[in-house]
């Protein structure tokens, strides 16, 4: 059982960067139907449907963020070797990472939902592009709420 | 500063000159021409014949703009074309081309190349569809003629079948004793798992309608072969294959062809479309011009700074003009142009990005401007990025000294977050991430003495920094609508929406502050009467006008509840922190990730190189993104929530058509 504060904390590193990372895969998936749909109309608009197909990928970042901040604390980037855990900590470490991994996951399907729909409407009005890049953005504050919430927790947690 | 102030005009001028003054008003760039809200209004007969006459000039600039620049090769990039590299030429040029140009035996050619195209591309399209049905007729022993022609007695045709039904079609066939020796089937080789086999069946011609039963029964589907197919299936394959390939060096010929036209034409075709689309412009433009028997009318609003430099250049065209310049009337709804200087104009675009604002509201560009420049710091927050986006804009402004207006402000304005960022990066240690930490330990003590606030350890003291700029700007902006009110004389409800909830909120805080120690003690009884001041006016306010005591008073505690709006408008501002936080980690993450590449033997170097440039390179795009939206937002939700609507009609004034060529007056 030495070894379980070290899995629960890794765990909690896989559940950010691997659920945001779906949310963000879903969510630029979704947005990206829609972009091909207005290219294929005007091809010109290449420019301005890539930004709003990135808009949901930041989510996906934010969970690596967050999992690479538990692998550091853990030690185990570089060769220093992990840090030892209790049981305790493993899952204060896992119970941090959730908020960036749940929000993540499911803002990011949102987010590309509303890039899909904002993309639509540059197809009709391109001169509207700051108002479509506003909207999805709305979502994304959840995710950066959630962000900040799984860093300052992170922080919060005393290790080694 | 603000929204710029505007003048009708009222031009009153002589028939024979109009396509002079409309030439000067587009040329000036600085008139928006009044169109006439009648429905029964006709335009003057002498432009209606300008617009017919051009928009057939434009339709041929069209179709060849279509057809042709799909094959032609741009020699200047697209990058530089967008930062202007473009030929400079002047209307006069263009007119003189437009008249030694033949648009027409330019179409002509295109159309004649472009119809000679899709004939040899039917052609061959048809050619290899033959080849491949040959080529499934290979097993045909005999001239196909016997199918397509018959003999006297004989005939005979061909069809697809499924490997299933092939024995019960042969058992089929074998089954007419009668008429055994007259028919003969012949099937492609084929294995069992085929799903169509060729089949062809030979009969004579006296008993073909019970063949074709027979057929149809055992589910053979036929294929119709051309009629033109006559020799044996190899012989007539031979013949289209040749002919596959002649058609093919016909197609790549008119090809070449095609591109040669087009590297002849599309520069002068595309000079000729801003050419027309300005005259279109113009034409329409003027199209809501009054006249009389000979004299017509034109309204248009002009910047009252411009009003006597048009006037000039007006005048100069002859006699017989009138031009009379009033200001606004009450009830008019000029549109809005905003006039900053060059520190604030780059900001302009946030502003219209949103919405303009009207012509006698306020413009918000010069408070939000200095908001937005340290937020955006706040959120890239990093010395490096900061130089690598000042120093790759500096030299986009010594390569292109011809970049549009417009897009230029455009890129000022990231100009100028890169200084923020720069400072801000300085004071929170952040230089390409930790890259000072990890790479260059010298230089640590240097980053230290500089640092003011330390993200990384001591997270809180950012995250108020954040809010107590949120608190600022939220404040500000209530301020901003209590003086807009109050210029219009609304002295109530300037004390009831925005001064009140300004000294509750102002109050908090001090109360607050006081309260944690870190201002002198009076200031929580300060702060503490300014809450109680502001949340009683915010009551008495709510309740103004109801006459039921009951409903005032529910009223008023549903606008003190109110105050979870501003609850959230102000932790809103945390991701200041946030993005800020993420920039630094993504770069902290690429520098160990190179690093970490740096072990490996030999190559480890190369890698780690790579693996840091390429990695700050996408931090950089992926970062500026968020940090230009983020402000943006707390800009249009948080600040322009407060005192901002926008609704102006944006100043469109008659311009010139300039998608592929600089035109210099």
């Amino acid at each position: 059982m030495e070894h379980l504060g070290l899995s629960l904390a890794l765990f909690g590193a896989a559940l950010a960067a691997a659920l945001a990372g779906i949310g963000s895969a879903i969510g630029i998936g979704v947005a990206g139907g829609a972009a091909a749909g207005v290219m294929t109309e005007d091809p010109n608009k290449f420019g301005s449907c890539l930004i709003l197909q990135a808009l949901p990928g930041t989510q996906g970042i934010y969970g690596l963020l967050i999992a690479f901040f538990v692998l550091n604390k853990l030690g185990l980037l570089g060769g220093a070797g992990a840090v030892a855990l209790t049981w305790n900590q493993g899952l204060q470490i896992l119970a941090s990472c959730l908020p960036i991994a749940v929000v993540g996951w499911y803002s990011a399907i949102w987010q590309g939902k509303t890039s899909a729909a904002s993309i639509q409407m540059i197809s009709k009005k391109p001169e509207a592009m700051g108002k479509a890049i506003i909207l999805p953005a709305m979502v994304e504050t959840y995710a950066v709420l959630a962000l900040l919430t799984s860093i300052l927790m992170l922080m919060g947690v005393q290790v080694g | 500063m603000g929204v710029a102030r505007l003048k009708k005009a009222e031009l009153y001028y002589h028939k024979s000159v109009h396509e002079q003054i409309a030439a000067v008003l587009q040329e000036s760039g600085a008139c928006q021409i009044i169109s006439t809200s009648e429905e029964t209004f006709t335009p003057p007969a002498d432009i209606e014949a300008l617009i017919a006459k051009t928009d057939e000039k434009l339709s041929d600039v069209r179709y060849l703009t279509r057809t042709l620049t799909p094959h032609y090769v741009d020699p200047v990039p697209a990058l530089d074309r967008m930062l202007g590299e473009r030929p400079d030429v002047t209307m006069t040029e263009l007119e003189e081309l437009a008249a030694k140009t033949d648009l027409k035996a330019v179409c002509e050619k295109t159309r004649e190349t472009e119809r000679e195209t899709g004939d040899v591309r039917v052609k061959l399209s048809e050619a290899r569809m033959n080849v491949s049905l040959l080529s499934a007729l290979s097993f045909f022993p005999y001239p196909l003629s016997v199918i397509t022609e018959g003999t006297r007695t004989v005939t005979g045709l061909t069809g697809t079948i499924k490997a299933a039904n092939i024995s019960g079609f042969k058992a089929a066939l074998g089954d007419f004793s009668k008429y055994k020796d007259d028919s003969e089937l012949i099937i492609a080789p084929y294995d069992e798992k085929a799903q169509d086999v060729y089949a062809a069946v030979i009969y004579s011609r006296a008993i073909e309608p019970e063949i074709r039963e027979v057929c149809a029964k055992n589910g053979l589907s036929l294929v119709e072969i051309p009629a033109s197919l006559t020799g044996t299936p190899d012989e007539e394959k031979e013949k289209f294959t040749a002919s596959v390939s002649e058609l093919e060096a016909k197609e790549a010929e008119l090809g070449r062809k095609m591109a040669e036209i087009a590297q002849a034409n599309v520069p002068t075709v595309q000079k000729l479309s801003d050419y027309y689309n300005s005259l279109a412009n113009r034409y329409n433009g003027m199209a809501s011009s009054d006249e009389t028997a000979s004299t017509m009318l034109t309204k248009f609003w002009v910047p009252a700074e411009k009003a006597d430099s048009l006037r000039q250049s007006i005048e100069a065209i002859g006699t017989d003009i009138e031009l009379t310049y009033s200001a606004p009337a009450p009830d008019e709804e000029p549109p809005s142009l905003l006039n900053n200087g060059d520190t604030v104009r780059p900001f302009n675009i946030l502003t219209e990005l949103y919405s303009s604002p009207k012509y006698r509201g306020i413009d918000p560009t010069p408070l939000l401007a200095p908001f937005f420049w340290i937020f955006f710091g706040m959120c890239l927050g990093d010395a490096g990025y900061a130089l690598v986006v000042c120093g790759t804009i500096l030299w986009v402004f010594r390569k292109y000294k011809k970049i549009a207006p417009g897009v230029k402000d455009f890129i000022k304005l990231f100009l100028f977050c890169s200084v923020s960022t720069f400072i801000y990066g300085v004071i929170s240690g952040s230089f390409f991430g930790n890259f000072i930490d990890s790479f260059l330990p010298p230089l640590i003590p240097l980053k230290n003495a500089l640092m003011l606030v330390d993200p990384m350890t001591n997270p809180m003291q950012v995250l108020g920094i954040s809010l107590l700029l949120g608190v600022i700007h939220l404040m500000f902006g209530l301020l901003i609508a209590c003086y807009d009110k109050l210029r219009h004389g609304e002295f109530i409800d300037a004390l009831g929406n925005d001064l009140s909830w300004f000294l509750l909120i102002v109050g908090l805080c001090l109360y607050g502050v006081g309260l944690g120690g870190m201002l002198p003690p009076h200031f929580i009884q300060v702060g503490g009467g300014m809450a109680g001041l502001g949340a009683v006016i915010i009551f008495i306010y709510a309740g103004k006008g109801e006459p039921n005591w009951f409903k005032k008073i529910i009223n008023g505690f549903l606008a003190l509840y109110g105050s979870t709006s501003y609850l959230g408008d102000i932790l809103s501002y945390s991701r200041l922190l946030a993005l800020g936080f993420g920039s630094a980690v993504i770069g902290m993450v690429i520098n160990l990730l190179g690093g970490l590449a740096a072990d490996i033997p030999y190559i480890g170097w190369l890698i780690a190189v790579v693996v840091i440039i390429g990695g700050h390179i996408f931090s950089i795009a992926i970062n500026i993104l968020g940090s230009f939206v983020h402000p943006l937002r707390l800009q249009y939700v948080e600040f322009f929530g407060k005192f901002y609507t926008g609704g102006g009609e944006p100043f469109t004034p008659l311009t010139l058509s300039q998608e592929y060529v600089n035109v210099r007056s």
